[in-house]
């Protein structure tokens, strides 16, 4: 393909979605040719920043011949079937974790890609994090030692973030709630960016074992602490949770010479806004349009875009093993409360 | 002079508390009821540990206390209604008051979902048409079992008369806050509550503290200004709190009961000069549509 400019759509305008065609309109070789979402509001935020042709059923804009390739930033429960039509119109695809519901659909999404001989690739932002690039560099130069003990920690308040839109709350998504459509809870929303991560550095996983947490009384795990064995021997401590207001992503690596740590990250708005102010962008700013570039250039240059879409289904993989290989720990109480009044 | 009791939670004894605080103010439930209505501070997603909304240990202690003092038969409704960001049948079933409604045969009422009566309220000579849900309405017993939370905004502090804005069954309450004050008192005019009690066992301020209060009051301007007083705000700069008191819903002046009020005001986590100033630059930031650009959103 010699294309100049990479000529994207963007289907789904929520949170992620808004950050792609944030970064789409400001990146040299893409052109943003359409977005599409049910929102109207959404839309008409869209064509305010510049975007000339919205749609409010994705078809059309699949449909539309101008365009090389979709971003999907789309409720899990719809990743399947929209990447199977975007596959079918020949639009490569960038499609945002966790690639699906479960295995099965991860794998009918990789066929569909492979049939049609487009690009997948999946959103996992971390792998361009300048950190977690650098960590990746020190582990294969061997300056750790070996690695024996993995420790990745994602908490936040996942889908519960109070955001807020022109002063207006807005309210969580309800497919969120339903394990039917999202497929899972913090495992396969924070876990899957973490797990694909230690995948990354160390190696398919040969073992998995999790114990779940359920504070909120959902039928989804909001807390979850994975046990994993990867292929080079090291022991991976994976943890997440959606229950707490602070955002916190940490990764350290114990080898057997030295060891890293991320500096802590944290929500924190200000110190966000003062990075933003001396440095030009913060961290994830930087990972979302390192990913977006990368997933422009290798279509352009007509390479293979990583993380892969047999990445996403690994790391299906890996949670759905998790998700059957629970550990039972005995109930400290039965109200799910800790002690506050005593 | 309205009372407001203050009381210190001892080692497990949430009921006792709640019924100290009850005795201290002479309030004793009426005898004849058969419909409770128990209105919790509900905020949001962020349960009992954020300070933000009411322990439902707190409120399953208040339904041991109304069963053994009226009737093991009332019948007690646990209400809330919709907001912007916040669904009562996800709200209800995260912050455990699901679990609540099991363990202690219980109502939860949803007041978006509810019947409603239109009425008019007059505030500052101005009407204001709401709706009255039936639950409410048709209630001997109406209960505001709330929290103090002190924050940055205009309105700076949410106590007995905030929470009443929550029992108003239109869901997109934002659209109310350029006349949030009068909103406020609108609601509280048009449905008084018999007894307000303030979960203080976590309070929210700078963080979450755990302060091991219960204060109570039949009167919700009082109860509104101790929790000022608390939180280290002059309630007579309050502007609800204000406007609550000329409306004549009650009085800014009260006599303290139990322990002292600044017990819990020197140990309430007020929040400092530095952090007023941060937010405050961070509003400004926010409005002069800075936010993206700062990643601030």
């Amino acid at each position: 393909m010699s294309l100049k400019k990479l000529r994207v759509g963007i289907i789904g305008l929520g949170h992620m979605g808004k950050i792609h065609m944030q970064n789409s309109l400001k990146l040299e070789n893409t052109s943003l040719i359409a977005v599409s979402d049910v929102s109207k509001k959404a839309l008409k935020d869209a064509r305010d920043a510049g975007v000339k042709n919205t749609f409010d059923d994705y078809e059309q804009l699949l449909k539309n011949p101008e365009i090389d390739a979709v971003i999907i930033a789309l409720p899990t429960y719809l990743h399947l079937q929209c990447a199977m039509r975007a596959a079918e119109e020949g639009k490569h695809v960038l499609l945002e974790k966790p690639i699906a519901r479960n295995v099965q659909e991860a794998h009918e999404i990789i066929a569909a890609a492979q049939r049609h001989s487009i690009k997948l690739m999946i959103g996992y932002p971390l792998r361009f994090s300048p950190t977690f690039r650098d960590f990746k560099e020190k582990l294969q130069s061997g300056t750790l030692g070996d690695v024996e003990i993995a420790s990745a920690i994602n908490i936040s308040n996942g889908p519960f973030t109070h955001r807020m839109q022109d002063y207006a709350p807005i309210p969580v998504s309800e497919w969120w709630f339903s394990k039917e459509l999202s497929g899972g809870g913090t495992l396969i929303d924070l876990g899957s960016h973490m797990l694909n991560l230690l995948r990354w550095y160390f190696g398919e996983i040969t073992d998995i074992k999790s114990h779940f947490g359920y504070r909120f009384n959902l039928d989804l795990e909001d807390t979850a602490t994975c046990l994993a064995k990867f292929q080079t021997g090291t022991l991976g401590i994976i943890s997440v949770g959606w229950f707490s207001q602070t955002t916190s992503i940490q990764v350290e690596l114990f080898g057997t010479v030295n060891h890293l740590k991320t500096q802590p990250h944290t929500s924190n708005p200000i110190l966000t806004a003062t990075k933003m102010l001396t440095i030009g962008s913060s961290q994830f700013s930087t990972s979302y349009m390192a990913e977006l570039r990368n997933f422009v250039n290798c279509v352009i240059c007509d390479f293979s875009p990583s993380p892969t879409g047999k990445d996403g289904l690994k790391d299906m993989e890996a949670i759905s093993l998790a998700y059957k290989n629970q550990i039972s720990l005995a109930a400290t109480n039965d109200s799910g409360f800790r002690s506050s009044n005593s | 002079m309205s009372a407001v009791s203050f009381v210190k939670i001892g080692q497990n004894r949430l009921k006792q508390a709640i019924l100290d605080s009850l005795d201290l103010i002479h309030f004793s439930f009426p005898r004849n009821v058969e419909n409770v209505v128990i209105k919790p501070n509900m905020c949001y997603y962020w349960d009992y540990s954020t300070g933000q909304t009411t322990d439902p240990r707190f409120v399953g202690a208040l339904i041991d206390l109304l069963r053994e003092q009226i009737s093991p038969n009332i019948d007690i409704s646990i209400v809330e209604a919709d907001a912007s960001a916040m669904k009562c049948k996800h709200a209800f079933r995260l912050l455990g008051y699901e679990k609540l409604s099991r363990d202690y045969n219980v109502k939860l009422v949803n007041l978006s979902e509810d019947k409603t009566t239109p009425i008019e309220v007059t505030v500052n000579n101005q009407p204001f048409r709401l709706r009255m849900p039936n639950t409410i309405q048709s209630a001997d017993l109406k209960i505001n079992a709330t929290k103090i939370k002190y924050s940055l905004e205009r309105i700076k502090i949410t106590c007995a008369l905030k929470n009443v804005f929550g029992c108003n069954p239109y869901p997109k309450k934002f659209r109310y806050h350029p006349k949030l004050e009068e909103m406020i008192v609108a609601l509280n005019k048009a449905m008084r509550f018999d007894l307000c009690l303030v979960d203080g066992g976590i309070v929210s301020g700078i963080q979450p503290r755990r302060l091991g209060l219960v204060i109570a009051s039949t009167d919700p301007v009082a109860i509104d200004a101790a929790a000022a007083k608390i939180a280290k705000v002059n309630p007579k700069k309050i502007r609800y709190i204000r406007l609550a008191t000329k409306e004549g819903l009650g009085n800014l002046s009260f006599v303290e009961k139990g322990i002292p009020l600044s017990y819990f005001r020197d140990r309430y986590p007020k929040k400092d000069v530095r952090t007023i100033l941060v937010s405050r630059a961070y509003n400004l930031a926010i409005r002069m549509k800075l936010g993206k650009k700062l990643g601030l959103e």
